[in-house]
């Protein structure tokens, strides 16, 4: 969305941020204040689209001067140290610590904060020598990381394997209680430890991460890869230049059949979006001088080749919803058997779409971008009426076997990313392997990722990443807080009542 | 009615019905009428007197044909109907045919350990459960079975035979007509036979004083679980949450300390269990 000198001013007199959100919010203005006719070449097509609200480009701006999600591969950095920083490969915990948190200082994305900081139990394995000193630095590391990276779509990687690290930083996370980093355990049945897998549920479900990725089926459609950001699969030591969104409901809205959904109007926001993105990539490659002046790149963190880009969609429940009451079926997205079938004529439209496009500088992913199941953001009335992703509307959910059966079949469409959030009760606690069943079986039929948590815990993930309900409790009350996420949550639990998911009990 | 079994309620996860996440299924019917029991509605068969068909609010429940017919899509769970049974009894239960519930539990199963009958006492349904476990245990699924122990083993040997563990309820050792409302039932000779086959996963008593001895039920129990000390022993404080106020004034004054009740988990330990658990 294009933005206003109005704008700035509103930024410069807020109330609510912080300095440091007012710098960064400032620069966003200044992105979006150019027009992207002009710049970028939109068509008008492209441009009704936006500014009608089926495609939401996340207010990423349009004068690119960085990708998207930025995935350095920090094992250069044991190897070699780093050149730009002058900083020698590290030889102890102190320096390895010490000079990621110096890396991390200078990793770019969209929000200006790293969204992964590595896997960081096989980073760290290594430097350990005596188990209590090293338990120190971690958790004072992550502390650091919680304070400093004030962005709670910062992801770290741990797992399959275990490793002393791996416990050690799941020590941490629950003594600290921080919401970031956020924290992915990918997850492969033929190689978890039980014992360590049940030690990172009892940390889900205390602090509400780690969440679990399905390693086996990343690995098949992404190859070598991290989780970042919310929930993102992509390429390690690459990243995903862009992510707009396609509005489902907003879009299905516009329409008065699924056939003219499905041979009208999707396809043609479907190829809009995509020329947009072809627009986007290109100028950052051809234009923006990123990877000519990114040390990351020169030094090998990075490479141009292994960037891809994400195609999301948003509301597939809202526009599912919106043609059952076409067809005058009294039923609701989550718990209707056509509810599916339409979700999965979609989906499948969508997939062919995108698969038959030829995408540019994604060479990485077979030249194509990436469907992506988009978590939510709260950016324009119509995100109301846009559920994240394929998800069913908190107070729609069925029991959980039923609920996590209808979720997984819409997982599969989504290489770049999906997943689904779980609330349990209680008592849980004492029943970790109940939990690690769930999970098993989540994989099982296919699921991407899962996340997990106690419905009563002050940390709580709101689509993707993790807030303290006390610190959303401030936004209300427009008091400044850290981090831009709890600002993120405060809007996207106004429109969807998240913090109310169906608690899971025994049984429900 | 004599091919299905009648089910009180399933519950498709659980967490505390034996290992792992299982799939609970509350039979109907039980032989004893215990003074704390919890779920007393899975005490009888209904005897379609009709009487709750006034008490739901929500007209879910029918007689037809002198039949009692219950609406599951009007209940609201209120249990108004529960509530006012005569008969300890419940106009909700579901009658299942086996292949039926093969294929309910087939959905669940990518998520569960296993099955757990409980109930009422599972035991009294056992053709339909032998028949039950028979298809359930080739899709790779543990059958548990939760009793209270008051049946003739010689009457159940299929059924031991194929059921993969027990959870085992020893309520008294003394003569059970106070706790249970059945007189001369014993269930140790049955536990220890159970326990000789590797059949017990866990054994839990509920503790109430007065109605039983709490101190000599633990030291026999614990001198049968002696040889087996893989096997959980649970003592669990009896609660009144939930309780009908009859049932509550039965028993407000025979509630044991919690301090009597971590003496017990101690004498069971003293005597050299190893898996000692409570529940306060």
């Amino acid at each position: 969305m294009k933005s206003t000198i109005q704008d700035i001013i509103q930024v410069a007199e807020s109330k609510s941020l912080t300095y440091q959100q007012k710098l960064f919010n400032m620069a966003n203005v200044a992105e979006r204040l150019i027009d992207p006719r002009e710049l970028l070449g939109y068509s008008d097509e492209e441009m009704q689209y936006l500014d009608n609200s089926m495609i939401c480009d996340l207010n990423e701006g349009y004068a690119l001067y960085r990708p998207r999600y930025i995935v350095p591969d920090y094992k250069v950095f044991i190897e070699n140290g780093c050149r730009f920083l002058n900083i020698d490969p590290p030889q102890s915990l102190d320096e390895l610590l010490d000079g990621l948190l110096i890396l991390y200082r200078h990793v770019p994305s969209i929000t200006s904060f790293p969204v992964y900081i590595g896997d960081l139990d096989k980073l760290i394995n290594p430097f350990i020598q005596g188990e209590n000193k090293a338990y120190i630095k971690i958790k004072r590391f992550l502390n650091h990381i919680d304070k400093t990276i004030v962005d709670s779509f910062c992801h770290a990687n741990i797992g399959p394997e275990k490793t002393l690290a791996g416990e050690l930083i799941l020590k941490a996370i629950i003594e600290l209680e921080n919401p970031t980093p956020n924290i992915t355990f990918k997850y492969n049945k033929n190689v978890v430890e039980q014992e360590f897998l049940l030690k990172s549920i009892d940390a889900c479900l205390r602090v509400a991460k780690p969440s679990f990725s399905n390693d086996v089926l990343y690995n098949n459609d992404v190859g070598e890869h991290a989780i970042v950001s919310c929930y993102n699969a992509l390429p390690l030591g690459g990243g995903a230049y862009t992510l707009p969104r396609l509005r489902l409901g907003t879009i299905a809205r516009a329409t008065s059949s699924i056939h003219e959904l499905l041979s009208d109007l999707l396809p043609h926001v479907s190829r809009a979006m995509l020329s947009m993105m072809d627009k986007r990539v290109s100028y950052i490659v051809e234009k923006s001088n990123f990877f000519e002046t990114s040390f990351l790149a020169e030094e090998g963190f990075i490479k141009k080749e292994n960037f891809t880009a994400m195609f999301g969609i948003v509301g597939l429940a809202d526009a599912v919803n919106h043609l059952l009451k076409l067809e005058g079926i009294h039923e609701n997205f989550g718990t209707s058997k056509r509810g599916d079938e339409i979700g999965h004529q979609i989906l499948i439209k969508l997939e062919s779409i995108v698969k038959n496009y030829q995408g540019v500088y994604v060479e990485r992913t077979n030249n194509h971008y990436l469907l992506h199941g988009q978590v939510g953001a709260s950016l324009h009335d119509e995100d109301n009426y846009n559920t994240p992703a394929h998800r069913i509307p908190v107070g729609d959910e069925p029991i959980l076997p039923t609920h996590l059966i209808q979720a997984g079949q819409f997982h599969k469409y989504f290489p770049s990313g999906t997943g689904d959030l779980f609330a349990f009760d209680q008592t849980y606690l004492n029943h970790l392997d109940a939990v690690a069943d769930i999970i098993k079986g989540a994989f099982d039929i296919q699921f991407r990722y899962i996340s997990t948590y106690l419905q009563n815990s002050d940390l709580i993930r709101v689509t993707g990443y993790l807030v303290k309900r006390s610190e959303v409790a401030k936004v209300e009350s427009e008091d400044v807080v850290l981090r831009d996420t709890d600002i993120f949550a405060h809007g996207t639990n106004k429109n969807a009542h998240l913090f109310n998911r169906k608690t899971r009990k025994d049984g429900e | 009615m004599e091919n299905k079994l009648i089910i009180n309620q399933i519950i498709p996860f659980s967490n505390v019905d034996g290992s792992g996440n299982r799939c609970a299924i509350f039979l109907q019917g039980c032989n004893i009428s215990c003074i704390y029991c919890h779920n007393p509605e899975t005490i009888n068969y209904c005897n379609d007197c009709g009487n709750c068909v006034n008490a739901c609010k929500y007209d879910a429940i029918h007689l037809v044909k002198s039949r009692i017919q219950y609406d599951k899509k009007l209940c609201t769970s209120c249990n108004a109907c529960i509530s006012i049974c005569p008969y300890n009894s419940s106009p909700k239960a579901i009658l299942y045919n086996v292949a039926e519930l093969t294929e309910l539990i087939k959905q669940y199963k990518p998520f569960i350990r296993g099955i757990t009958i409980s109930g009422g006492e599972p035991t009294l349904q056992k053709h339909l459960i032998i028949d039950l476990f028979n298809r359930i245990k080739p899709l790779g699924l543990t059958c548990t079975i939760d009793t209270n122990g008051f049946f003739d083993i010689n009457e159940m040997e299929d059924l031991i035979n194929i059921t993969d563990k027990f959870l085992f309820d020893v309520k008294t050792v003394d003569d059970s007509f106070k706790l249970c409302g059945v007189a001369n039932l014993s269930s140790l000779a049955t536990l220890e036979y159970l326990l000789k086959k590797n059949k017990i996963e866990e054994v839990r008593t509920v503790v109430l004083n007065s109605y039983m001895d709490g101190k000599k039920t633990v030291e026999k129990v614990a001198q049968l679980l002696l040889n087996h000390l893989e096997v959980t022993y649970k003592i669990i404080k009896v609660h009144t949450l939930g309780l009908s106020k009859q049932r509550q004034n039965k028993i407000n004054d025979f509630i044991p300390s919690d301090e009597e009740i971590l003496e017990l988990v101690q004498i069971a330990k003293d005597l050299g269990l190893k898996k000692v658990e409570y529940v306060l």
